[in-house]
C-alpha cells in the first residue's frame, strides 16, 4: 500500500508564525483526494496541537503519515510534559498564563477538541519529558460518504 | 494576432516583449504561468484576474484584456460607470471635474458609485445585524467586493465560498439600475448603448472569451484607468482652466455627485471604516491576504463579524491599472474624506424597504463559482504524491524557475503529471 510521510517543524514561542504547520498539512491534504471535512477535522486538530507546543512545549514537529485507510497526526515536543494526562484532558482545565489569556487562548479546549475531532488519540507525556500527541483519522472509503 | 499572444479572459501576453525573465512565475498566486521556449504562457483556466504579473514585467509584455478609448465613437450611447478609485487619480480635483471630461471625452452619461456603495453598506448591516440572531451564515463574512478574492477563494479555498457576504456588490447595483431605468429609453429609440466599466484593475472578463450567445445585453466594455487618463486629464486640465463651466443636463443625482464616504472605499479599510458593525478586519496585498485565508480555514477569525479583503496593497488604488501612484492617490482620498465628510445621503428606511423585498440578494450560487476554473487539475493520489516527493530529493529545490515552473514543487508535480520533463531542471543537467 503507498504510504505517504512528511514532517514540519514547529518553533516555540513564535506566536505570529503558528499555524504555519497546520495550513502546510492542509494545503497537502487539500491538493489530494480528500473529503473536505475530514481535512477540516485534521486542520483544527493540528492548529490546537501547534498552539499547545507554541504556547507550553518548546521547540516541536507535526508529522503526518498517511495511506489509502487511515491518517495519522503526530505532534510532538521536548517542553516540560504534562503532569496528569486525564486532568489535561478535561474540558476547561488549562495551565495557560496571562500572556496567553490576553492573546484569547487558554480556554482549557484544546486536547478536547482534538479528542472530538480525531477517531483515536493517544498523548505521551512526563514531567519534564516532552510530549507526543498522536491522532488517528479513518480515511472514509471513496464513495462511501456521498 | 494569434501568434503573438497567449491571453486568458483577464490578461494578455505579448510574446514578441517577453524576456523570458521569468519574473511573473513566483508572483501568480495560482501557480498559472509557465514559461515555455523562453516566453511566457499561461495555463488559462487557473487566471483569476489579480494582474500581479502585468505589475511585475519589466517589458510590459503583459496587459490587461481591457480596451482603449478608441472603441468610443458617435453610433452609440456611451454610459460610463465611475468608481471613486477614478477620483483618487486626480490629487486636488474636485470628483464633478472628472465627470465632466469624460462627458467631454464622448460619454453621454456618467454614473458615480456613492448611492450604490451606500446601498450596499446599508444592506450589508442589515445581513449581519439579522445573521447575528439567525445564524445563516458562517462567521465570519467575507467581503464580495473584490471580484479577486471571490475567485480566489473558487480556486483556492472552496470551503470558504459559504462565508462570502451574499449581498449584490456595488458595481452590479450600478449596472442593474442603468439597464433597469436609462437603457430601454434608448432601445426604444432604436440606439445602441454600451455599458463601459472604467476600472483599476484587469478584473473584467474580456467579452471575446465569453461563449457563444453568452455575450451580455447591452454590450458591456471593460476601460482601464490608465487607458483613458491621458484623455482625461487634459479635459479636465482644459474644464478646470476654463471661465465657464461647461454645462450638461443630467437627469438623475447619481450622475453627477460623489460623496466623502464613497472616496473612502479607493483605499484599504474604507469600505469598512463607516459601517455599523462591531468586530471587522481590512486586509490588503495578495501574500497577507492567501495568509488570512488559510487562517480562516483553520477555525480561526471566527469572533469576527466582517472581513474586507483586497488583493491589491492598500485596496482599490493599489490596483494594476492605476494612473497615479497608490500613496498619492491615497493622501488625494484623505483630503477629499476631510472635505467632505462621512455623511450619508440615502434614507435607511427606504433601502431596508427594499432589502425586504429581496432587491440586494445575490441569487449566484458560491458552488457554482468552482466551475469557473472547468479543467481543474486532477487531485494528486498518494503514490502520485510519493513520487513528487521523489522527485524533489533528486532536484536542488533552490526555486530558480529555470525550468519554466514557478517553484520547484510545482515543477516536481508538472514532472509527475507528465507536464513537464525531468531534465528541464538545470541541476539535474548539471549533476
Amino acid at each position: 500500500m503507498p504510504r505517504l510521510k512528511k514532517s514540519y517543524h514547529i518553533k516555540a514561542r513564535d506566536f505570529i508564525g503558528a499555524g504555519e504547520a497546520s495550513i502546510n498539512v492542509q494545503n497537502l491534504l487539500k491538493s489530494m483526494d480528500f473529503d473536505p471535512r475530514l481535512i477540516r477535522r485534521v486542520a483544527i486538530c493540528g492548529y490546537e496541537g501547534e498552539m499547545n507546543v507554541v504556547m507550553h512545549g518548546g521547540d516541536g514537529t507535526m508529522s503526518i503519515e498517511l495511506d489509502d485507510k487511515r491518517l495519522t497526526l503526530e505532534i510532538s515536543d521536548d517542553g516540560p510534559g504534562i503532569e496528569d494526562i486525564a486532568l489535561a484532558m478535561q474540558a476547561g482545565y488549562s495551565t495557560a498564563n496571562d500572556e496567553h489569556r490576553r492573546m484569547g487562548f487558554g480556554a482549557g479546549m484544546g486536547l478536547p477538541n482534538m479528542k472530538k475531532n480525531s477517531d483515536r488519540i493517544q498523548i505521551e507525556s512526563q514531567k519534564n519529558n516532552g510530549t507526543v500527541v498522536r491522532m488517528l483519522f479513518m480515511i472514509p472509503e471513496k464513495g462511501e460518504t456521498d | 494576432l494569434s501568434k503573438k499572444l497567449t491571453s486568458t479572459c483577464f490578461v494578455r501576453f505579448e510574446k514578441e516583449l517577453c524576456a523570458g525573465r521569468g519574473t511573473c512565475l513566483p508572483v501568480c498566486p495560482t501557480k498559472a504561468i509557465r514559461i515555455k521556449n523562453k516566453k511566457a504562457i499561461r495555463i488559462v483556466e487557473q487566471c483569476i484576474g489579480c494582474g500581479e504579473c502585468i505589475r511585475i514585467c519589466r517589458e510590459r509584455a503583459v496587459s490587461a484584456a481591457t480596451e482603449g478609448p478608441e472603441v468610443l465613437n458617435d453610433d452609440h450611447i456611451a454610459i460610463a460607470l465611475v468608481s471613486p478609485v477614478l477620483y483618487a487619480q486626480f490629487p486636488g480635483v474636485m470628483p464633478k471635474y472628472v465627470l465632466l471630461g469624460l462627458r467631454q471625452m464622448g460619454f453621454q452619461h456618467t454614473i458615480d458609485m456613492s448611492y450604490f456603495l451606500e446601498m450596499f453598506q446599508c444592506a450589508t448591516e442589515e445581513f449581519i445585524s439579522r445573521n447575528r440572531a439567525s445564524g445563516q451564515a458562517p462567521w465570519p463574512l467575507i467581503s464580495p467586493i473584490c471580484p479577486v478574492v471571490v475567485r480566489l477563494i473558487a480556486f483556492k479555498f472552496p470551503n470558504l465560498l459559504p462565508n462570502v457576504l451574499p449581498v449584490l456588490r456595488p458595481v452590479a447595483l450600478m449596472a442593474r439600475e442603468v439597464k433597469r431605468r436609462l437603457i430601454p429609453e434608448y432601445l426604444a429609440q432604436n440606439r445602441k448603448v454600451v455599458l463601459y466599466y472604467i476600472n483599476p484593475c484587469p478584473t473584467k472578463k474580456d467579452p471575446a472569451c465569453l461563449p457563444a450567445g453568452k455575450q451580455p445585453a447591452p454590450t458591456e466594455i471593460a476601460l482601464g484607468i490608465n487607458d483613458i487618463y491621458p484623455q482625461l486629464i487634459k479635459h479636465v486640465d482644459q474644464i478646470r482652466a476654463a471661465d465657464a463651466i461647461p454645462f450638461y443636463q443630467s437627469r438623475f443625482e447619481y450622475e453627477t455627485c460623489a460623496t466623502g464616504n464613497a472616496s473612502l472605499w479607493a483605499m484599504s479599510g474604507g469600505e469598512i471604516a463607516d459601517m455599523d458593525i462591531d468586530r471587522s478586519l481590512a486586509v490588503s496585498g495578495m501574500d497577507e491576504t492567501i495568509q488570512y485565508l488559510e487562517k480562516i480555514e483553520l477555525g480561526l477569525f471566527q469572533d469576527i463579524e466582517y472581513i474586507e479583503f483586497r488583493t491589491c496593497r492598500e485596496g482599490c488604488l493599489g490596483g494594476v491599472l492605476n494612473a497615479t501612484d497608490k500613496y498619492l492617490a491615497k493622501s488625494a482620498v484623505q483630503k477629499m474624506v476631510k472635505r467632505f465628510g462621512l455623511g450619508r445621503r440615502l434614507h435607511r428606511e427606504n433601502i431596508l424597504r427594499l432589502y425586504k423585498k429581496g432587491e440586494f440578494q445575490s441569487d449566484k450560487d458560491p458552488s457554482k463559482l468552482t466551475t469557473l476554473f472547468g479543467a481543474r487539475k486532477k487531485a494528486l493520489s498518494i503514490d502520485a504524491m510519493q513520487k513528487i516527493e521523489k522527485v524533489l530529493q533528486m532536484i536542488k529545490g533552490t526555486d530558480c524557475t529555470a525550468c519554466g515552473a514557478p517553484d520547484c514543487r510545482t515543477f516536481a508535480e508538472d514532472v509527475v503529471r507528465g507536464e513537464a520533463e525531468l531534465n528541464k531542471c538545470v541541476y539535474i543537467v548539471n549533476k
